[in-house]
């Protein structure tokens, strides 16, 4: 409710969570439509697919880490944190809301590839699409945990890593490209990403209708870990803030 | 019953030019339906204690219970029944009045929350502001909003850190009448920080004072004004400042001439008309006699200066 009425009163929060990640698609699209030209259509939709999966990662993260600075900014943290939610019903709060605005994006980036660029996301499958979907909100989910953590710990200095940490870690995450073409040592600490085995199932699911249960496992198994050890980082950041005094600092 | 218990708190900072005591073992309780004033200069303590009392600041040793919970196990059920009120925070400034308030309506669960915020509206004459965008409302009506939050939850106890601070006497003044119908109204308990003294006299039942994270006094209001001994005299005179400096002198009465024809003198209020008939009596002609009671502003000043008032004694 919270994020529904900053959003509607916010043209910001549209540009960055609707109009972005749309204007990327579009982006993009004119560029699979030369690569089509010049490398084949199955290239080209690999860029496409893997550009449109990002926004769920994209969102839902922003969603968690901007949609708390929002607060800090607003002087509101604290009327928030006394309330008696818990912290863990804040962030998964948000983390639905993120996952709702991805959906929507996402439904309307699918209309809008198939409408102007003839590609149709759901050829990777309905339920490969659900499986990708869960892993990378999960992932956006673990993501945002940690810039939250990082935010209340170092303070407001660092919130440009709200919108723009995630992005220096996409190369690794193999978002349009497989991740064969990364250097050796970089495909090691490719595979350490959860999103990169959906990015590569995905790739892989254009071109067969079989569902993709390995890799989403994996990717499953390693957003577990992922969550985990975001947690547990969470809660030490968490306290930290609180220890030192950082967290009632977030406001002044 | 104790709505709040607060034993040997203390708050230690490690900072890079060594270690900081903001908050040294105190302890206090604050009673059902008590106004409790927490005063001290800047840096005393006050704000840091608030903190830790709503959990955004971890204590390094002490306890606190509320309704003899112990907070930082019962955290939820604690926080379900307080609130906290200040001219620090501010509500989403981008959302309206209303929205605002359906929000932490649903955060603390109120039943049936448009008929609360309504009522509550009502109840501060805010209704018109109600699809307002909450930062296109003044200061004075940003307190209200404020203090309405905080009262969502029906509280037992709201937490106020400086909530009059920024706002102009006359909306403060409509502030203060708006806690006392609440305390009146609502048997409220409230812990009260602030830097007005005046306020603080109007409405706090019991007051400690903070200074440097230690309890230095506590008492009520009149109480603490009452350990303040000495009354203020203020004459104003035509002619005679030799025969007023001669009578002080003889009676060792401390004193400051503040021009050639004001004297303030320090003296017991029982001793107030043995001094006025002696001055007259040497033939002083006053035009203006002013007597200045012992303040709570006094005691402040006392303490936040670790002083009594300076008087020269010439």
């Amino acid at each position: 409710m919270h994020e529904a009425f900053i959003t509607r009163h916010s043209y910001e929060v549209i540009n960055d969570i609707v109009i972005y990640p749309l204007w990327s698609i579009i982006v993009f699209g004119f560029l699979t439509i030369y690569l089509a030209g010049v490398a084949g259509a199955a290239v080209a939709h690999y860029v496409l697919i893997g550009m449109i999966l990002w926004q769920i990662i994209n969102i839902t993260q922003y969603s968690i880490a901007v949609g708390c600075l929002w607060d800090v900014w607003a002087r509101n943290l604290t009327n928030i944190f006394i309330t008696p939610i818990s912290i863990g019903e804040y962030l998964i709060a948000y983390t639905i809301s993120g996952a709702v605005k991805a959906l929507v994006v996402i439904i309307l980036g699918g209309i809008l590839s198939f409408l102007v660029f003839r590609f149709n996301i759901l050829q990777v499958g309905l339920v490969n699409f659900w499986l990708y979907f869960i892993n990378l909100v999960l992932f956006a989910f673990t993501f945002g945990i940690i810039i939250l953590s990082l935010v209340f710990r170092f303070g407001t200095r660092i919130q440009a890593f709200a919108w723009g940490l995630i992005t220096f870690f996409q190369p690794l995450m193999a978002v349009i490209y497989p991740v064969s073409i990364l250097p050796e040592p970089l495909k090691t600490i490719a595979y350490i990403f959860p999103p990169t085995y959906v990015f590569e199932a995905a790739r892989t699911s254009l071109g067969t209708p079989q569902i993709q249960w390995l890799p989403s496992l994996m990717a499953l198994f390693l957003n577990m870990v992922w969550f985990l050890l975001a947690v547990v980082f969470f809660n030490l950041m968490f306290r930290q803030s609180r220890e030192i005094g950082q967290f009632a600092k977030l406001e002044g | 019953m104790n709505i709040l218990s607060v034993s040997h708190l203390t708050k230690k900072f490690n900072l890079p030019t060594g270690g900081f005591t903001a908050v040294n073992n105190i302890s206090f309780e604050l009673k059902e339906g008590e106004i409790l004033g927490l005063l001290g200069p800047n840096g005393a303590g006050k704000t840091t204690t608030i903190q830790m009392l709503l959990g955004i600041i971890i204590p390094t040793a002490g306890s606190i219970h509320y309704f003899a919970k112990d907070f930082f196990r019962h955290r939820q059920y604690c926080l379900g029944k307080i609130n906290y009120a200040s001219a620090f925070n501010t509500l989403q400034g981008r959302t309206t009045v209303m929205e605002n308030l359906l929000v932490f309506s649903e955060l603390y669960a109120v039943a049936d929350p448009k008929k609360k915020i309504l009522e509550l509206l009502e109840y501060f004459e805010m209704t018109a502001l109600a699809n307002e965008r909450y930062w296109d409302l003044s200061s004075g009506e940003r307190t209200r909003i404020n203090l309405i939050k905080s009262l969502l939850n029906d509280p037992q106890l709201i937490l106020m850190d400086e909530p009059t601070a920024s706002l102009d006497p006359d909306i403060a003044d409509k502030t203060m009448s708006l806690i006392e119908k609440l305390k009146k109204d609502k048997r409220m308990s409230i812990l009260f920080t602030s830097h007005n003294m005046a306020e603080v006299t109007r409405i706090c039942d019991r007051v400690i004072f903070l200074d440097r994270g230690d309890i230095v006094a506590q008492d009520t209001p009149l109480g603490l004004t009452k350990s303040i001994k000495k009354t203020e005299l203020q004459l104003t005179f035509d002619t005679g400042k030799d025969l007023i400096q001669q009578y002080v002198t003889e009676h060792s009465l401390k004193h400051n001439f503040i021009n050639g024809h004001v004297v303030v003198i320090q003296t017991a209020e029982k001793q107030i008309p043995k001094v006025i008939f002696g001055i007259s009596k040497k033939g002083v002609w006053m035009t203006d006699i002013e007597v200045r009671k012992p303040t709570l502003e006094d005691v402040f000043l006392q303490i936040a200066r670790g002083k009594p008032h300076e008087f020269t004694k010439d």
